[in-house]
């Protein structure tokens, strides 16, 4: 009662301010801004409280407090906040590739290549199947030649497919599960962003065969600038790492400020040599975590993790308030169907992957509970598709985007039932995996248990 | 060049100054870092080299509007009453009346200078005037701290008067400046009529005291310093926004909350953690860009007299104010006639609330007053840790010797 209240006064703050207004200076993204991270945190109390993950609460303080509904967060206010995205972004991709420790990928390697194989494989074939067979109800399909169908189908496949390392990584930090479900999960995620990237470009190079792009936007996609995005990648975020582990060595001074400059810096060294920016970050991570010595890579997380935590918090409310209600609505009918064969690809795959690689049972029952989420790097990927087909593509964006707001909202859910029934998150009464022995709660971690 | 590899790059090099040169030199010969990175901004910025160009100095602007609510929120958090009450009444008499005379006699040279060199009618020199007279009285609070660390512990009085002094320097500065934002604030009709500077003043201290009861309900009993910055951060971000968004001073509101805060928490310790973590980053951020941000006259000369005057108002004022009140309050014995020169210092504050004048609409010239508080902190901060010790030093000395 009292966090509604909050939230209430909150509003009614923001709403007297509002008419007194002169603006100017960023003030409007500072009020904003400022509005969220209080409202999202106070929502994900309230999440916390009814037993689902907070960044639910944080998301649907974006969708309440957003353009969509209440308008207190205008679009002009989100557009300024984008740096405030890009950084979380930066953030969770290398906090993700401090977690992957090399000793595990070997161990875990075959239950991750197997689980992704076969649960991207069945699940990309499913959902083109499903458009296709959909083509008369779907507003960018209606009336096409088969080609084109063909096309887009393929196109919406290939970036439905992506998963939620944010999503994962915020739901690891929120509950401290460390086991067997949680390891696999955040294995298959994170590799799967890469694999995504990969047959996304080639997705692009067949629909472009397929259905030859119109007007001056067909730049882009070229296998050799493909073979950099992502070699490239490697290679600028090895460098990075190495940097970081050097600086973990000698220097390990205000590791807070350090990481948020590391972040600003990888986004700003991907865009201008042209490479993947969640890559870049994620091996940066993974070089200076695998690199360090175990007590610096611990430090280092743990100031991620501080550093991060008021980030995520309006990186997830900034990511609801960028969802349109009003889209949602107009292609509803489509998205059930499409959301379901989604879960149900990844379910069926994840199943076959486990049978495969003989993943044990709790690993290969609920990994794919897991890989609801979607985000990230699917929305700049179908940020491109509308470049390359300015009217379809915009229409194939709505599509995904009404599809990745229902995800968004289940995903961590499912997740957290996940790691619940598998026994992972430790509840204080002993039950669940043994969290690391240096890994102290703090940060988004602190923030996000309570 | 992009604003993010700016901020890296100006972060960085902020960051090596400060560990590799300026700690060592403030600890070793009591130089007080500040002044370096103002004038790094101006190296950087627009006017001199252009690495940081217009474009992204204007990108930058949410941040140093932040910074401004944090240097407050800083300066309210050291509003505890608890501790106040401990403290000689002579001492904030001396601190109260040594503010108001400078704030008087630099508000009024000033005020003549820019209407007779400007031709401005007296009305509108008024407001730069005023303003300067709000800067001129804050003092440097960081070379108090250094010579405190310095004496090893030692309570001197002086020391003590100047820690008062500083912190109503500061309050004061605040304030004069929030009423004068206030005062000179653009007409908003809100309901048919235009709000009144009262008005203004009454919304400038609710915006921090609403934030405060927030932040209150917000966190209730909590401990824990990663969540409370975040409770900590978005209320300050927030206060910093809603003041800057309605045209009045976000350092005012923001010192209201943190006052509201130390005042009513029970957790003090845990919120002046949460809120120098990233004080020093803010703080040499702010420097940076409120140098890059600096405009030089296209008449230098019409900005070199006023400047000068202003130098020589306040260093005046200062020794001379601090001097009189001592001896009326029957305090000259104890301070010595001197010890006003302690207080000549000028830092952050004065920068910020100078930067604050020129995000102010309808400020009348925003880059003069600016200039004047730049030249100010250039000339006075590196001394002003040296002119403190000496001040108390000398007095220890006296007394020894007597």
């Amino acid at each position: 009662m009292q966090r509604l209240l909050v939230l209430g006064m909150l509003y009614l703050g923001v709403r007297l301010v509002h008419p007194l207004g002169v603006g100017g200076h960023g003030s409007e993204a500072l009020l904003a801004f400022g509005f969220l991270i209080l409202a999202a945190y106070t929502s994900g109390e309230l999440a916390d409280s009814a037993r689902l993950p907070r960044i639910v609460g944080y998301l649907l303080a974006g969708v309440l407090f957003g353009p969509s509904v209440l308008g207190i967060v205008g679009s002009d206010a989100t557009r300024q906040l984008a740096p405030v995205g890009s950084l979380a972004i930066a953030l969770i991709a290398f906090l993700a590739g401090a977690e992957l420790r090399w000793s595990e990928l070997r161990e875990r390697g075959r239950a991750i290549a197997t689980i992704l194989t076969a649960e991207l494989a069945i699940t990309f074939v499913a959902l083109a199947g499903l458009l296709i067979a959909m083509r008369e109800h779907v507003p960018f399909l209606a009336g096409e030649p088969l080609a084109t169908v063909l096309g887009f189908s393929i196109l919406f496949a290939a970036i439905a497919i992506v998963h939620s390392p944010a999503v994962t990584m915020a739901l690891l930090t929120e509950t401290r599960a460390r086991g067997p479900v949680a390891r696999t999960t955040l294995g298959v995620v994170l590799v799967s962003d890469v694999v995504v990237i990969v047959l996304f470009s080639a997705a692009v190079a067949l629909a472009r065969a397929l259905v030859p792009p119109t007007g001056e936007n067909v730049a882009g996609v070229s296998l050799l600038g493909v073979v950099w995005e992502l070699t490239g990648a490697l290679l600028v975020g090895g460098i990075l790492g190495g940097a970081v582990a050097l600086y973990l060595r000698l220097v390990q001074r205000q590791l807070i400020l350090f990481v948020v400059l590391v972040a600003f810096f990888g986004v700003e060294v991907a865009r201008l040599t042209h490479v993947e920016t969640l890559l870049t970050l994620l091996t940066a991570g993974f070089v200076a975590e695998n690199v360090s010595r175990r007590a610096d890579g611990s430090a280092l997380r743990h100031a991620v993790e501080r550093s991060g935590a008021p980030v995520f918090v309006v990186f997830f409310a900034l990511a609801g308030a960028a969802m349109s209600l009003a889209d949602v609505r107009q292609v509803w009918p489509l998205v059930i169907p499409i959301v379901l064969v989604r879960a149900g690809g990844i379910w069926l795959g994840c199943r076959a992957g486990s049978w495969w690689g003989r993943v044990p049972a709790p690993a290969g029952r609920f990994v794919w509970m897991g890989l609801i989420s979607q985000a990230g790097v699917a929305i700049g990927l179908a940020t491109v598709i509308a470049e390359v087909y300015p009217v379809r593509g915009a229409l194939l964006r709505t599509l995904f985007l009404a599809t990745l707001a229902v995800n968004q909202t289940l995903g961590p859910i499912l997740f957290r039932l996940a790691l619940a029934r598998s026994g992972e998150i430790p509840d204080g009464t002993g039950a669940g995996e043994p969290v690391e022995p240096n890994a102290a709660p703090g940060g988004a971690e602190a923030l996000a248990r309570g | 060049m992009s604003a993010s590899l700016a901020f890296v790059l100006v972060v960085a090099l902020a960051y090596l100054a400060a560990h590799l040169a300026v700690d060592r030199l403030a600890r070793r010969f009591l130089i007080v870092s500040g002044a370096e990175y103002l004038l790094l901004g101006i190296l950087l910025g627009p006017r001199v080299s252009g690495i940081l160009s217009a474009d992204v100095v204007r990108s930058f602007a949410p941040l140093t509007t932040l910074a401004l609510g944090w240097i407050g929120a800083v300066v309210g958090l050291q509003l505890d009453l608890r501790e106040l009450v401990r403290t000689r009444g002579v001492m904030f008499r001396l601190a109260f009346l040594e503010s108001l005379l400078t704030f008087l006699v630099v508000s009024g040279v000033e005020a003549a200078a820019v209407a007779w060199l400007y031709g401005l009618p007296v009305e509108n020199a008024l407001l730069p005037g005023a303003a300067l007279g709000g800067i001129a009285v804050a003092s440097s609070s960081r070379a108090v701290d250094v010579v405190a660390e310095r004496q090893l512990g030692v309570e001197r009085p002086a020391l003590l008067q100047f820690k008062v002094s500083v912190l109503v320097n500061s309050v004061f500065a605040v304030l004069a400046f929030g009423l004068l934002a206030s005062v000179w604030h653009p007409s908003v009709p809100v309901r048919g009529r235009a709000i009144t500077a009262t008005e203004w003043m009454v919304i400038t201290i609710a915006i921090g005291a609403v934030g405060g009861v927030l932040f209150h309900l917000f966190v209730r009993d909590e401990r824990n310093v990663d969540r409370l910055f975040v409770a900590l951060g978005g209320g300050i971000i927030l206060v910093s926004g809603a003041a800057t968004y309605a045209g009045l001073s976000p350092i005012l509101a923001a010192l209201v909350f943190g006052a509201l805060l130390v005042n009513t928490s029970a957790n003090r310790a845990e919120l002046a953690a949460a809120l120098a973590r990233v004080e020093r980053p803010l703080y040499l951020v702010l420097l940076v860009f409120a140098g890059a941000a600096w405009r030089p006259s296209a008449r230098p000369w019409l900005w070199v007299i006023p400047v000068l005057l202003f130098l020589a108002a306040r260093v005046f004022a200062k020794v001379g104010a601090s001097r009189l009140v001592a001896r009326a309050n029957g305090m000259l014995p104890i301070l010595g006639p001197d010890w006003g020169r302690g207080l000549v210092g000028q830092g952050g504050l004065a920068l910020a609330i100078a930067l604050n004048y020129v995000y102010q609409d309808g400020g009348t010239l925003p880059y003069f007053v600016f200039t004047a508080a730049i030249a100010s902190v250039l000339l006075t901060d590196l001394l002003s840790a040296r002119l403190i010790e000496s001040v108390v030093n000398g007095l220890v000395r006296r007394i020894e010797v007597d």
